[in-house]
């Protein structure tokens, strides 16, 4: 699903040249389920933003579907992206004045999908994720557990293949850090592509296989790296 | 210590914050500046005549005839003999005093002048409380050749010798008489109603012969002023005016016997510093004020600060989200809400005192624009009374807008604001910010149509076809003076010659002219008391063709045909001939004839001389003219006749081409070499036309500018507003970029979300502006339609839509564009 090559990611200032990504290489296959980790700062996020396509690489290649996406102008990247990706955030980002429902209903919004459609779409995934009873709640009435998994299913209710989500549990206590992981667990399960940052080695270990980062270079890739 | 420290945060966080604080200030200073120069205004119009010592207790009477079939005529002057029954019959009138005008030519010391010269009572000296600069003006008043003058006549006559005891000759026309200066008084102010450039007294027996000016119970020649022992007196005198009239008015020629002169007169009197904004009628000496002008221009002042005002709480509120944490950590530190409170009062204050500077500037800077449009002298006093108000006012303004927002900040939590890193604005501030932007754009929306309806009407009735041609026509006065009458012949011989003249003419009135000179008048079918009121207007022969003014049927005076009628003389020694006459159309049908062409040849009957001569004269209709608007537009056209003034005229009328300047050059040197005794004096009809407009027009343009400055003002906020919403939205944009949106998605929803205030705000201020301008237009007899003002409604609302996006549309773009990852990290 993705391929990964020689892809390098610079950020210039006036005065300093940053290099955030050196050179990475890895493929990642449809229905897998991969961890990155690796010290704040080590250039992970900048990773996932490129292969969520909100950023693009200096250098390299980017192969999405064996469509190398690397020089794409940006509404192209946008017209993938939305087919294709949905994020999860750390700190969830959802919209404070809109209820549960019209959060989820926002992933579809910009899609042609009907209305009817959106609807009962969003009713499914709000089951899926066990938050149907708070569908009209605002998202400053739920706890951060049941923010995340609204976060959730706006994630998956437009039918994506590849879930990026950074740190997802960084912002939750343990008991409902489990929750969200077995959410993820589940989804992947029934064939969602998930690329989850994280600190937590004990989250990592719903991953297949973890990228271990450090210094914007790929140090470890392999099956349970860290344990 | 404290104070500092708020001062020293105040400055810096103005500093920091420049869109904000410009804004703030020069919103807040547009709308004061915009208010001072209101304020001035109406200070200035609220201020006529109360100077005067006894102003309370001085009152002018007022008379309405209204006749069957014609607009009552109102006057503010009264019937000649008005003042001896109301000094008889009201024993708490202790003063009275007419106060009439004629404009006598004087020559001195070999130059000739025409002067104002007012004639008065002698109580006047002891009604009104002139400055006397020299001379004593009561014995001044007392003998019948003694003048008053006022300081610049005194000086153009006289320079710096002592007028006193110097002598004028004043030639009346009538009369020439020689009176000695008896006194000198300063000139009246210009908030005054009266003008008073020099005064002799009233001596009726001079004016026998001219019964109509001061023995004419149905001629209204000179004002008439009486003061009362009490102040509240003028309430019973009032009361009593009907049966007074019925006492003293003689019969009037209508009505039949049982008519009493209250059917058709009404007499009312008005205290001396209510005339300025409340008299109605012809006959005042100085332009009148417009109460409406007046509520109007105080409410537009109102409304700009009140925009002003709702900027600076918006802003201070939306802006909080950026001064939480200060709040918070001043909170952790001990801060009480008070000290906060005072804090940010003090903050807003301090901007409205730098506001308030640069108002003073703006309305420097305005002024001469100002008082050249409204035709003022207005000027800034900087007596310690005016600072001082200015400064509560700034002051207050500044406590106003600052405290809501001042308890909006103090009252956030430290707690939720240090670890959420964001502000705790509650639903409820939001709301009412969002009501304060709809009400300031249904301001804007509402004056956008009041200015675009009374532009219309401007518009309309300088368009309008008045129904003769105004332009291109130049106007010589003051030819009824004996020596130029007696060359008038050669004048219009002469005049005529000059190559740029295309036609010429004389009358005894011109367009613009608004005398009122009407005439009782009947045919020959009708009963003598059935006799119908018709204006009139003399004119001399080609006058119709000189004005191009449409004759329908028949033709006009001829010198060669028998058009005269016979002269008050002939008709006393008994001889008896018909004349001609010619009629407007409104007269036609008052008189009810079928068509113009049956009118032809039809005689109408009027009465000539003394009424007890029972003088009448046949008239035959030769001519009809299409209707012709002489007078402004708030009039309606009246029935009028044009009867042939053959060997009189006040004026010659000159159609011309080419260059004004030089036929004014021509005809002035023609006439300075044959009547060297009467000053030459000209106009041009086009001038005299916009000059009934002057005031409106005037005042037509300052609403439009006042309009314009108040929504500038809830632009500027908008503005403020939108870069702020922007701001506060990133994260939810990043979002939905993330989600998908595009740029275009992004800036459609912004737009949106401003353009929601705007069709509220239409719908409040429709029917508002609706009522309002509907009113308006109903003081003009001659209007736009009133389903234009629906279609300027839609105008307004777009036009307002149009200023909403263009305000939010660079800050939507500029956010839009962003990266979406900046705004999600970040939060």
């Amino acid at each position: 699903m993705i391929t990964i090559k020689n892809l390098s990611k610079r950020f210039t200032t006036e005065e300093v040249e940053t290099t955030a990504l050196n050179n990475i290489n890895f493929d990642i296959k449809q229905g897998e389920f991969v961890a990155i980790m690796g010290p704040s700062g080590c250039g992970k996020s900048t990773l996932l933003n490129t292969l969520g396509m909100l950023d693009s690489p200096s250098e390299g290649h980017y192969l999405f579907n064996s469509e190398d996406v690397a020089g794409y102008s940006e509404s192209q990247l946008a017209s993938i992206r939305k087919k294709n990706i949905g994020f999860i955030f750390q700190s969830f980002n959802l919209i404070d004045e809109l209820n549960v429902e019209e959060n989820v209903e926002l992933a579809l919004l910009y899609h042609n999908i009907s209305k009817s459609e959106r609807r009962q779409r969003v009713a499914e995934v709000l089951e899926k994720v066990g938050i149907s009873h708070r569908a009209k709640h605002m998202p400053s009435q739920l706890s951060g557990g049941q923010q995340q998994r609204v976060a959730v299913a706006r994630a998956v209710v437009g039918k994506q293949r590849l879930i990026l989500a950074d740190e997802p549990t960084g912002n939750l206590d343990s008991e409902h850090g489990r929750e969200v992981m077995e959410m993820l667990q589940q989804l992947n399960k029934e064939g969602t592509t998930i690329i989850m940052v994280t600190h937590s080695p004990e989250h990592a270990e719903y991953a297949d296989r973890v990228i271990n980062l450090f210094d914007g270079e790929v140090v470890v890739q392999d099956l349970r790296a860290v344990s | 210590m404290l104070l500092a420290n708020y001062f020293q945060t105040g400055w810096r966080n103005l500093l920091k914050n420049k869109l904000f604080s410009l804004i703030n200030i020069v919103g807040l200073a547009i709308g004061l500046a915009a208010c001072a120069l209101i304020l001035m205004f109406v200070k200035h119009e609220t201020s006529y005549d109360n100077f005067w010592q006894n102003a309370d207790k001085i009152h002018r009477s007022h008379v309405t005839f209204s006749i069957p079939g014609r607009d009552p005529m109102h006057a503010t002057s009264a019937p000649g003999p008005l003042i001896h029954a109301l000094k008889k019959d009201f024993p708490e009138v202790e003063y009275a005093t007419r106060i009439g005008g004629w404009g006598p030519t004087i020559n001195h010391n070999g130059q000739v002048f025409v002067e104002q010269i007012k004639l008065v009572d002698a109580d006047f000296a002891k009604m009104f409380s002139v400055d006397v600069l020299a001379g004593d003006l009561e014995l001044a008043l007392s003998d019948n050749s003694s003048i008053v003058l006022n300081e610049s006549l005194a000086k153009k006559y006289f320079g710096d010798s002592n007028p006193l005891g110097q002598v004028l000759s004043l030639d009346f026309n009538f009369f020439k008489k020689d009176f000695q200066v008896g006194a000198v008084i300063a000139d009246t102010p210009r908030n005054s109603q009266l003008d008073l450039p020099a005064l002799i007294l009233i001596d009726e027996s001079a004016w026998e012969e001219q019964n109509w000016m001061f023995h004419g119970w149905f001629s209204v020649n000179a004002q008439l002023y009486f003061q009362t022992q009490q102040a509240s007196d003028l309430d019973s005198i009032n009361r009593q005016f009907d049966d007074f009239a019925n006492r003293n008015f003689p019969k009037m020629p209508i009505g039949g016997d049982d008519a009493k002169a209250s059917d058709f007169i009404k007499l009312s009197a008005m205290n001396i510093q209510d005339l300025h904004l409340n008299a109605i009628g012809f006959g005042e000496m100085r332009p009148q004020g417009s109460k409406t002008t007046v509520i109007t221009f105080s409410a537009i002042a109102m409304l700009i600060l009140l925009i002003a005002c709702i900027n600076f709480m918006n802003l201070s509120t939306a802006h909080a989200a950026n001064r939480a944490k200060e709040v918070s950590l001043r909170k952790v530190l001990g801060a009480t809400r008070s000290n906060l409170i005072t804090q940010f009062l003090g903050e807003s204050v301090l901007m409205t005192l730098i506001s308030v500077l640069l108002a003073f500037v703006m309305v420097e800077l305005a002024l001469p624009f100002y008082n050249e449009t409204l035709n003022q002298e207005l000027v800034v006093s900087y007596d310690p009374s005016t600072i001082a108000t200015l400064l509560g006012l700034a002051i207050s303004v500044g406590v106003l807008s600052g405290l809501y927002p001042a308890f909006i900040l103090s009252g956030f939590r430290p707690a939720t604001v240090l670890k959420a890193n964001k502000s705790a604005e509650t639903g409820a501030s939001l709301r009412l910010r969002a009501a304060l932007v709809i009400f300031q754009f249904a301001v804007s929306i509402g004056l956008f149509i009041a200015t675009s309806v009374v532009y219309s009407q401007m518009q309309y009735a300088k368009q309008m076809d008045a129904g003769f041609n105004k332009d291109n026509m130049l106007v010589v006065n003051r030819v009824s003076r004996e020596e130029a009458s007696n060359k008038r012949e050669l004048l219009l011989k002469e005049i005529a010659k000059n190559p740029q003249v295309t036609a010429i003419t004389y009358s005894n009135e011109t367009p613009g002219n608004t005398n009122e000179n009407n005439t009782m008048m009947r045919t020959p079918e009708m009963a003598e008391e059935d006799a119908l009121l018709m204006g009139q207007r003399a004119v001399g022969y080609g006058f119709f063709k000189a004005y191009e003014i449409n004759l329908i049927a028949g033709r006009t005076y001829d010198k060669n045909r028998a058009d005269v009628s016979p002269t008050d003389e002939q008709l006393r020694a008994g001889e008896k001939f018909p004349g001609s006459i010619v009629i407007n159309e409104s007269a036609l049908r008052r008189f009810g004839f079928k068509d113009a062409q049956s009118a032809l040849g039809k005689t109408l009957i009027t009465g000539r001389g003394d009424p007890e001569e029972n003088l009448s004269v046949d008239l035959t209709i030769i001519g009809v003219v299409d209707d012709v608007h002489f007078n402004s537009l708030h009039a309606t056209i009246r029935p009028e006749v044009y009867p042939l003034s053959a060997d009189f005229g006040n004026s010659i009328s000159v159609r011309f081409t080419g260059s004004p300047e030089q036929l004014v050059k021509d005809v002035e040197t023609l006439w300075r070499q044959e009547i060297p005794g009467v000053p030459f004096s000209y106009s041009f009809v086009e001038d005299n036309i916009a000059e009934l407009y002057q005031s409106e027009q005037g005042e037509a343009t300052m609403f439009a500018a006042f309009s314009a400055l108040a929504i500038l003002v809830a632009s500027l906020g908008l503005f403020g507003l939108a870069s702020f919403t922007a701001d506060r939205r990133t994260k939810e944009i990043g979002v939905r970029k993330v989600m998908g949106a595009g740029v275009f998605d992004i800036v459609k929803m912004l737009m949106w979300q401003f353009s929601k205030p705007v069709m509220v705000a239409s719908l409040i201020a429709w029917p508002v502006a609706f009522y309002f301008m509907s009113d308006w237009l109903e003081a003009f007899v001659y209007r736009i339609d009133t389903s234009l003002i629906i279609a300027m409604c839609g105008l307004a609302a777009l036009f307002a839509l149009c200023i909403a996006w263009v305000t939010v549309a660079s800050n939507s773009i500029r956010v839009a564009r962003a990266n979406p990852i900046k705004a999600l990290r970040y939060e």
